[in-house]
């Protein structure tokens, strides 16, 4: 792989999971929603535009709204159990409806057509991409950065325009106790229904542009290790704050796709490095809560 | 299978998930948190349990045991160095900062015993097979050492004035504080006991099935499962929650649904409707998601916080 090759995948990378640390940034950073399943978004993304598109012969651009539309339905439909509880619940109902999500393709191949699309334990393949008949195989990938680049600018406009507006003023009075927004006569259990269905269809996005790009879906690419890495992007980077989201994203992935190389200086098997990596990355979101509570970019606080 | 069987094999379920479930309810009760490091400190336990057992050839009842205070004290420097600092901050800070430490755990276990399944070495001991169920000396072992803790923690919390100050502590810390409870040290003793049940819970899993760097994360949603059902904080509550998720683990697969749906065959449809074993981890988390939609503060909770 070409030098430029490689940092033209990692823009790519950096582009879909700062969708998801957006996505996390909104319901954790703004609302205070620990979601410990935020990899479930992802995967339902991956899979319904996949389906869509592979199944159902339809563009891709059905398929990247639906991907949004199921997934944002997902997030409104797992907080109906959690909405009025404590954040420990929250962080825990999260992580068993990921799994579960995980669980349920593993088992149902039948959700693929069956057929020479697999499914199940032995993943996708042969998912189409977008205009890729258009381009050369080595111009492709910078068509696809666009594409990623262009929603990852979509994302970042519509939820920094949410969180500025009367909309988010209300999910930052929830964050710190439900006391506030309850006097103030907020429907408290609705707002984070909400916050849940727009984190999730954003989620869902970033799915369906990975699995556009990978061309192949298995369980396997959708494993809990996700969502903490997506966890350390918004701690690192700074939570509640969009930019610091996206800078959470471009640090870890550099982070994460950069000590793949370590191997061809050191010593060391891959398996052992992989390890290392993610001990590297929860001592990470340790220390930042220790010593960086507010991560690079601060929140910015206004006065009202 | 037969009834009998299941019934067992619930029990030693149950007996395993109470291990861990009691150290998780009282490290929530008094630090006021969910420890999602809480497995992840009992599969330290289980690995220092391997390398005394399998590297240095000790036989496995010491060699469990001496790893079982090592992973308590070692929960104890983890609380000294990293959560101790975080004592007035909100629940859901020390909560994530848990889940770092339980991804440093789990990954630097996976780094240094690698990724394979591995088995502690003990002699095979014959089953005792009757007409209506099998059951392995060490399956005893389990219910034993299950049975075991739940008195001593029954004893520990009603009859010790570590248990007295323990639960004035968790009723209101600012009046334990007041009446001389020493609260940092009370702290202490609970991570030690938390983790030390925890890791033997660990170890009995390890020895019925093998070890994994993952096994941690593959128990966190049952034992936080049995926590809430019974009542988070409520050490009874995880003992009940552990008994009712073991028999709805193994029964959730036993059942033919079918025959219920059909009220015994008299209506004409589904005869066989049995959860395919791939969704056995599954049951678990939809009982979690069940219990908190219908009853969130659990079978035994108690009716403030929730």
């Amino acid at each position: 792989m070409g030098f430029v090759n490689f940092l033209v995948y990692l823009a790519i990378m950096m582009g879909i999971y700062g969708i998801l640390s957006l996505s996390l940034n909104l319901q954790y950073g703004f609302a205070g929603l620990a979601n410990f399943g935020q990899v479930a978004f992802f995967c339902i993304g991956a899979y319904i535009s996949t389906i869509i598109v592979l199944v159902f012969k339809m563009p891709f651009i059905v398929g990247l709204l639906g991907a949004m539309l199921i997934a944002g339905l997902f997030g409104y439909v797992i907080s109906i159990p959690t909405a009025n509880l404590k954040e420990d619940y929250w962080a825990i109902a999260t992580l068993a409806a990921a799994e579960i999500v995980r669980i349920f393709f593993l088992n149902e191949d039948w959700v693929v057509g069956g057929g020479p699309y697999q499914g199940g334990s032995f993943g996708i393949g042969g998912i189409p991409q977008p205009l890729r008949s258009l381009f050369s195989a080595h111009t492709y990938p910078f068509l696809y950065f666009a594409i990623v680049l262009v929603c990852l600018i979509a994302t970042y406009v519509i939820i920094n325009t949410l969180t500025q507006s009367p909309f988010g003023r209300v999910i930052k009075s929830i964050r710190s106790g439900d006391n506030l927004p309850q006097v103030l006569g907020k429907d408290v259990k609705g707002f984070r229904m909400k916050v849940m269905a727009i984190g999730g269809s954003f989620g869902g996005l970033a799915g369906c542009l990975w699995a556009h790009y990978h061309g192949f879906v298995s369980p396997d690419q959708f494993l809990p290790l996700e969502t903490f890495i997506i966890w350390a992007m918004v701690i690192v980077g700074g939570k509640a704050n969009n930019r610091g989201a996206i800078l959470g994203a471009v640090i870890i992935m550099i982070f994460y796709y950069s000590t793949r190389f370590l191997k061809d200086y050191i010593p060391i098997e891959a398996v052992t490095l992989a390890s290392l990596r993610m001990v590297a990355i929860g001592v990470l979101i340790v220390a930042a809560m220790l010593f960086m509570k507010e991560g690079l970019i601060k929140e910015k606080k206004t006065i009202y | 299978m037969t009834f009998t069987q299941v019934v067992l094999n619930s029990i030693v379920r149950a007996s395993e998930l109470t291990l861990l479930s009691l150290g998780l309810t009282i490290v929530y009760d008094i630090l006021k948190f969910a420890n999602f490091a809480h497995t992840e400190f009992a599969v330290v336990g289980v690995y220092l349990t391997l390398l005394l057992n399998v590297t240095l050839g000790l036989h496995i009842v010491p060699a469990a045991i001496i790893a079982s205070v090592i992973a308590g004290l070692f929960s104890i420097a983890i609380d000294r160095t990293v959560f101790k600092k975080m004592r007035s901050s909100s629940g859901i800070i020390v909560m994530v900062t848990s889940l770092g430490i339980a991804i440093a755990l789990r990954n630097s276990i996976r780094a240094i015993w690698g990724a394979d399944a591995k088995n502690f070495s003990v002699a095979p001991q014959a089953p005792i097979i009757t007409e209506y169920f099998r059951i392995t000396p060490l399956q005893i072992w389990i219910i034993l050492v299950g049975l075991a803790a739940v008195f001593a923690f029954h004893l520990l919390l009603h009859h010790t004035t570590l248990g007295k100050a323990m639960r004035a502590s968790s009723d209101n810390p600012d009046l334990a504080q007041a009446s001389g409870i020493a609260t940092e040290r009370i702290i202490t003793w609970v991570w030690f006991i938390a983790i030390s049940f925890a890791s033997l819970g660990g170890i009995l899993i390890g020895l019925e099935t093998y070890i994994l760097p993952y096994m941690g994360f593959a128990i966190i949603v049952p034992v936080f499962c049995a926590t809430i059902l019974g009542g988070i904080g409520n050490p009874y509550g995880a003992m009940l929650g552990a008994l009712v998720l073991g028999f709805a683990e193994n029964f959730g697969l036993y059942i033919n649904f079918g025959k219920i749906l059909s009220l015994g065959g008299i209506l004409d449809f589904a005869k066989e409707l049995l959860i395919p074993t791939g969704y056995k981890p599954a049951i678990s988390f939809i009982i979690l998601i069940l219990v908190l939609l219908i009853r969130p503060r659990g079978i035994l909770g108690k009716k403030k916080g929730g």
